[in-house]
């Protein structure tokens, strides 16, 4: 066994960990008294260090050694928390950060020392008349090792060949130790915990006996604890640290094993007997200890499994797969007209069953958005600095969950633009006083779930965009003509931002406005099927709106034939269906609208835009689909309706992708292929 | 023992130095081509094609293979030669290419398999007035019949 394979385990606990110091040292910022913030930062300190030292990451394990004495000392509270303090933990997570990835990219931590920060965080310890020696007992003393219930390595039962080992290693001057390990309770891969301890007291000791057998331990076959006796020329507390330094292993306790001489085996039934009761106590004692290990309101158990993001891609493809199938069955006994013996029924069934597959596949794939969000008040705490401005974010609806692709994807231009608002948007200190807002900038993130999209807003109590400004420098970056500008409206200009190459800002600083941005933003969103928006008010702020599509695989669609090709709109995107006679259109400017319940709708016909003759008599009264994209409306005319269905989204690939209104293809229940017609391209 | 090594590495390296590559040899008209095997997946019959408004003229459209929707383009219509006649022999020869993912290309029809030494294969030199030549990348000889080899990362651009 090699310590590679538990890698992976490392990595994703390292990062879980350095997103709760993050959360939690910003928390502490506010609240430096808070007994529960400073224990969890604790706590996750001394996880890291752990982890990173059974991993053999030294430089990682000695920055982390020096960030937990800084943490006893503050929840010792001979330390106070300051600004400038919390500044070198931010940059220590950086470094810490760092080592990560240079850990996952080639399996070494690298070879940056962060000498300078161990350095600047002795400087806080010692300006705090404490000597090291001094935080690093302060762990230990915290976690008082009670002997007697927890020494289950009395009850091995050893034989005469361990006997003699022990016997001929005592007379060569090493000592015998008895030591008993337990796991936490809420701790997961527990057979991986054991191995880890096992190694770490293997380098320092020669294992002897080992309860359960070390067979029982790799394959999980242990309780929450196992006791060893080992053989050793080491100190004992040198071996029980090295095996407390792996995470989530709530104990570790051993003492001097005295062993009986080998002739003399009453006394050692007595011994047995003995000890029988102190085990039966433990049970009562370990969850009362793990209660007050945990902060209230956390789970002890986490009932949780992960699954390699991949399988579960595999999982929605066979969905996917499930549904065409399903689908063929539909046209096929539709066809073929077979309707008894329940045949529809059966079909009825089986398509409710694929749709709540398809739902629950879907919900696996959901992760809240928390977990990219998170890292924002870090960020904008960063800039308020950079920036020399105040500002405060608040977010809600962290937990709206979307399809775990997208999350992955959106964190950049929700990054770019939260610098955008504290960066373009907010005022200096100054102009706020003058216009009488509050000294501290305010900016918004709300995430919330609406109909089939999830809607993120980015919104800011700044200056908003000043339409003439964008408007001059339009003309001047000769991305619009003089007359041009003149007949857009205020929203079209606004518009302009997402062009490529623009900037406003009439600085440029490293914190955004290199003129690429926007247009990013704006074509990522959309690689992801969503769309941005922005409403903004001159002088009291602006919001951006990001919409995005709950799922991106399946979708319900409406299926309608132009000129005999058969085409899918997306159901989410149609408002109306509605017949209208060819009298009804009116010509507005030049182009065909009609007027609906008190609306102008511009008319576009899909066979002009298909290049494909209509199959329809151009007196006969025309079918019209009214979609929707943002507030705007308009009404595609169409052939036939064919109704509607559950089509599996596939890729046209990269050499078809200059088609801008098609967004996709399906593949329908016969095997054909249908385009799917992309409404907001069309608008 | 040393000698026997010796000789037993000779007829290898002569193997080695005589490099052949295997072709599918196809025709369009009344020429023949051959496609490089290594980037043919597979050969479909002719199927419904279902077409992609506003693209190129030379694609046809996509076609559903085992549940994948892959693009189709007319060999005869890229290279400017007169539209396809769909008869029985006509098939859709499925290729992988790195850059442009898996394209699916008309040919009149599919002949056999050709396997081709390197050495023997022509090379065609660049001739910038002629647009054709640039889809070839040179000609092999076979039974005496001549046989142009496609360059596929250009007909695929």
């Amino acid at each position: 066994m090699d310590v590679n394979q538990y890698l992976e385990i490392f990595l994703d606990e390292t990062r879980e960990h350095l997103e709760s110091l993050n959360a939690q040292i910003l928390k502490l910022e506010q609240e430096p008294e808070d007994a529960d913030t400073i224990n969890e930062i604790f706590r996750a300190a001394h996880s890291l260090k752990g982890m990173a030292g059974t991993m053999g990451y030294k430089r990682m394990q000695a920055l982390t050694h020096d960030m937990e004495n800084v943490f006893s000392e503050i929840r010792n509270g001979t330390m106070k928390v300051n600004s400038n303090l919390v500044d070198t933990l931010f940059q220590c997570l950086d470094a810490l950060e760092e080592y990560t990835a240079n850990i996952q990219e080639t399996a070494d931590e690298g070879t940056n020392d962060n000498q300078q920060l161990i350095t600047q965080l002795n400087k806080y310890l010692k300006s705090q008349g404490n000597t090291q020696p001094e935080a690093e007992k302060a762990p230990e003393s915290q976690e008082p090792v009670p002997e007697g219930p927890e020494e289950k390595w009395l009850d091995i039962k050893i034989g005469e060949s361990e006997r003699l080992v022990f016997s001929n290693a005592k007379a060569q001057g090493k000592n015998v130790y008895g030591i008993t390990v337990c796991v936490q309770e809420s701790c997961l891969l527990k057979a991986a915990r054991a191995f880890l301890v096992y190694k770490a007291v293997e380098e320092k000791a020669e294992i002897i006996v080992c309860n359960p057998p070390a067979n029982d331990i790799e394959d999980e076959r242990f309780d929450l604890d196992f006791s060893l006796i080992v053989v050793s020329d080491c100190d004992l507390e040198e071996i029980l640290k090295s095996a407390r330094n792996v995470s989530e292993i709530e104990k570790v306790v051993g003492a001097p094993y005295e062993f009986e001489a080998v002739e003399t085996l009453e006394p050692k039934e007595v011994k047995e007997t003995e000890t029988k009761p102190a085990v039966s106590s433990q049970p009562q004692n370990a969850p009362a200890k793990a209660n007050d290990k945990k902060p209230a309101g956390k789970p002890v158990v986490n009932r949780t499994v992960r699954v390699d993001i991949e399988k579960l891609d595999v999982l929605m493809n066979l969905v996917s797969e499930l549904i065409i199938a399903k689908n063929s069955l539909v046209s096929a006994s539709n066809a073929e007209g077979v309707s008894g013996n329940g045949v529809n029924e059966h079909i009825e069934y089986l398509e409710s069953v694929t749709t709540n597959l398809h739902e629950s596949v879907m919900k696996v794939r959901m992760v809240p958005i928390e977990s990219v969000v998170s890292k924002f008040p870090r960020m904008i705490r960063d800039l308020s600095k950079k920036l020399d401005k105040k500002m405060e974010l608040y977010m809600s609806g962290e937990e709206t969950e979307l399809d775990r692709t997208v999350v992955d994807e959106i964190g950049d231009p929700l990054m770019h633009l939260l610098r955008n608002s504290a960066d373009h948007g907010l005022e200096s200190a100054e102009v706020r006083a003058e216009r009488g807002k509050p000294e501290v900038g305010s900016i918004f993130l709300d995430a919330y779930q609406d109909g089939n999209n999830v809607v993120i807003e980015v919104r800011d109590d700044g200056n908003g965009i000043d339409v003439e400004a964008v408007k001059n420098k339009a003309i001047e970056r000769e991305v619009i003509t003089a007359e041009q500008a003149d007949n857009m409206s205020e929203k079209d200009i606004i518009n302009l931002l997402f062009h490529a190459g623009f900037s406003t800002a009439k600085t440029i600083s490293d914190v955004s406005g290199r003129g690429v941005g926007l247009d990013v933003v704006k074509s990522k969103i959309e690689s992801l099927s969503g769309e941005v928006e922005v409403k903004s008010k001159l002088g009291e702020g602006s919001t951006w709106i990001i919409r995005l599509p709950l799922t991106l695989a399946i979708i319900q669609a409406l299926m309608v034939t132009v000129g005999g090709e058969k085409y899918a709109i997306s159901l989410g995107s149609i408002q109306t269906l509605e017949d209208i006679a060819p009298s009804d259109i009116k010509l507005v400017q030049n182009r065909e609208v009609i007027h609906l319940r008190g609306s102008v709708i511009p008319i576009i016909r899909l066979s002009e835009e298909l290049d494909i003759e209509s199959c329809k008599a151009p007196d006969e009264n025309m079918t019209v689909v009214i979609v929707k994209k943002g507030d705007k409306l308009a009404g595609l005319v169409i052939d036939e309706l064919m109704g509607q269905q559950e089509i599996v989204i596939k890729s046209l690939g990269k050499y078809i992708s200059k088609c801008k209104i098609i967004s996709g293809a399906t593949i329908l229940g016969d095997g054909e292929v249908a385009l799917i017609l992309d409404a907001n391209a069309l608008i | 023992m040393d000698e026997l090594k010796v000789s037993d590495a000779r007829p290898y390296e002569i193997v080695q130095e005589r490099e052949t590559i295997q072709y599918i040899v196809i025709k369009l008209g009344n020429e023949q081509y051959g496609i490089d095997i290594k980037f043919v997946d597979n050969i479909v019959r002719m199927q419904h094609i279902t077409r992609v408004p506003k693209v190129m003229n030379y694609l046809k459209g996509v076609i559903n293979l085992r549940g994948e929707v892959i693009p189709v383009m007319s060999l005869r219509l890229k290279m400017d030669l007169p539209a396809d006649e769909i008869t029985k022999a006509t098939r859709i020869i499925i290729l992988k290419l790195e850059q442009q993912g898996t394209i699916g290309i008309i040919v009149d029809e599919v002949k056999e398999v050709v396997t081709l030494i390197t050495d023997e294969i022509e090379k065609v030199a660049y001739d910038g007035t002629d647009d054709r030549v640039n889809f070839i990348t040179g000609v092999g000889k076979h039974n005496n019949e001549l046989i142009s080899l496609l360059d596929l990362n250009v007909i695929a651009l």
